[in-house]
């Protein structure tokens, strides 16, 4: 369970950026979106998505926009910015080159 | 929706220390998520309390998300750290390289504070600001210092005149930045107890005339003092926890005095020492008194405590 909380953590920066890429999102909509599409593997700790959030914005991986719905709800919206683009794509490429290794070692067998 | 949502809600704002604005986006962003989450369990059939408290179960503890919150906020860029930096490395550059002994330098020196205190205040620059206002006050302070030479009855009357201005002064500065955080007072008043340190070691050593003043020989001790607050606060604004920034900025006061007391060696008299350190640990106490309460709304309307808004 925590060697699943860690992978989670220490990849919580792609996820988001991954998950956003497609279209802009808000925090709740994120949630239910990493939960459907892991089929339920990725369960997040739900104070733990604003702070990451937060953080992706302070850095310029994304920017988040309010918008006011019909029904006077204030939404938050997050899009990813072209620094978020390129830090993905690096993430992207780290990624495969460790999954790559480590499937040459755990498949071996 | 109900009392445990809003209660939950002030815990995270009583712990985030954000600027207003920025406060006020966060609980209205955790609010929407609250509600958006609580819609759904009572779609799935949960009672009004059991979905709230089911919301507030799977946010986590209050506490921590502010903490995590205000962890994503907290470091300044090292831009940001240098500025807050600057006055003090002004100062020990001014010692340091000798200039103090000239009326331009040092003159140049206390425009270029004021002058940007004014910019960063008017422009609510806070990450950066509050050294620039410690050494705003420094005039005040100085004043105050001065006028324990006055001769006979001056002196009761210049403290009459100006006790009630500076206290004011300093009254206004404070009560804008407890709004912020109390530990942002401690960083703007840390410069004092060195300043004031330096002041009772010439007075001991030279008396306080300006031919003796200008044959002080420990210059390169004071820029080195003055670098140590600039060390300190650098790391302050670098460092994200909050409990880390408070240590850091209260062993940065405490190495500058044991600095003044090495270079003093047991000559600056134990009273005195006490004094210093008592007026180092009072910079951290007093801001964290009055900020709690503000908080408890013993003196809101005093500081202008803000209700909780979404």
């Amino acid at each position: 369970m925590s060697d699943k909380r860690d992978l989670l953590k220490s990849n919580i920066d792609s996820l988001l950026l991954c998950l956003i890429t497609g279209q802009p999102m808000y925090g709740y909509q994120i949630i239910k979106e990493l939960e459907n599409r892991s089929h339920g593997y990725f369960k997040f700790k739900e104070g733990t998505l604003y702070p990451a959030l937060h953080r992706l914005e302070k850095n310029g991986l994304i920017e988040g926009k309010w918008q006011i719905l019909d029904n006077g709800q204030q939404r938050k919206y997050y899009h990813i910015t072209e620094m978020g683009y390129a830090k993905l794509a690096e993430k992207r490429s780290h990624w495969n080159e460790y999954f790559n290794a480590m499937n040459l070692i755990i498949q071996a067998d | 929706m109900s009392t445990i949502i809003d209660e939950y809600l002030n815990n995270v704002k009583s712990n985030l220390r954000m600027e207003a604005p920025a406060e006020n986006e966060v609980l209205t962003e955790l609010y929407t998520h609250i509600e958006d989450e609580f819609q759904e369990l009572k779609n799935n059939g949960l009672m009004d309390d059991e979905a709230a408290s089911t919301c507030i179960r799977f946010l986590g503890s209050a506490k921590t998300v502010a903490r995590l919150i205000y962890e994503a906020h907290s470091q300044g860029s090292w831009r940001q750290a240098l500025m807050a930096s600057l006055p003090h490395l002004l100062f020990g550059l001014i010692f340091l390289l000798n200039w103090w002994q000239g009326i331009g330098p040092v003159l140049i020196t206390l425009i270029a504070i004021l002058s940007i205190t004014v910019y960063g205040w008017w422009h609510k620059k806070s990450t950066w600001l509050f050294p620039w206002l410690g050494y705003s006050l420094l005039p005040v302070v100085i004043a105050g210092l001065s006028m324990l030479y006055l001769p006979r009855g001056f002196a009761w009357l210049a403290i009459v005149v100006y006790l009630p201005m500076a206290l004011w002064l300093i009254f206004r500065v404070v009560s804008q930045t407890i709004k912020k955080d109390w530990v942002y007072i401690s960083l703007m008043l840390l410069p004092m107890p060195v300043i004031i340190s330096w002041f009772i070691v010439t007075e001991w050593r030279y008396g306080v005339n300006m031919d003796s003043i200008m044959s002080v020989s420990y210059q390169s001790w004071i820029g080195a003092s003055f670098m140590a607050l600039a060390c300190g606060v650098i790391s302050f604004v670098r460092i994200r926890r909050r409990w880390l920034k408070v240590t850091v900025l209260f062993m940065t006061g405490i190495i500058t005095l044991a600095l003044i007391y090495f270079y003093t060696w047991g000559q600056l008299s134990f009273v005195n020492l006490l004094l210093l350190i008592l007026l180092l640990v009072s910079i951290f106490l007093v801001p964290a008194m009055l900020e709690n309460g503000v908080r408890s709304g013993k003196w809101g309307k005093i500081f202008e405590h803000r209700p909780m808004s979404r």
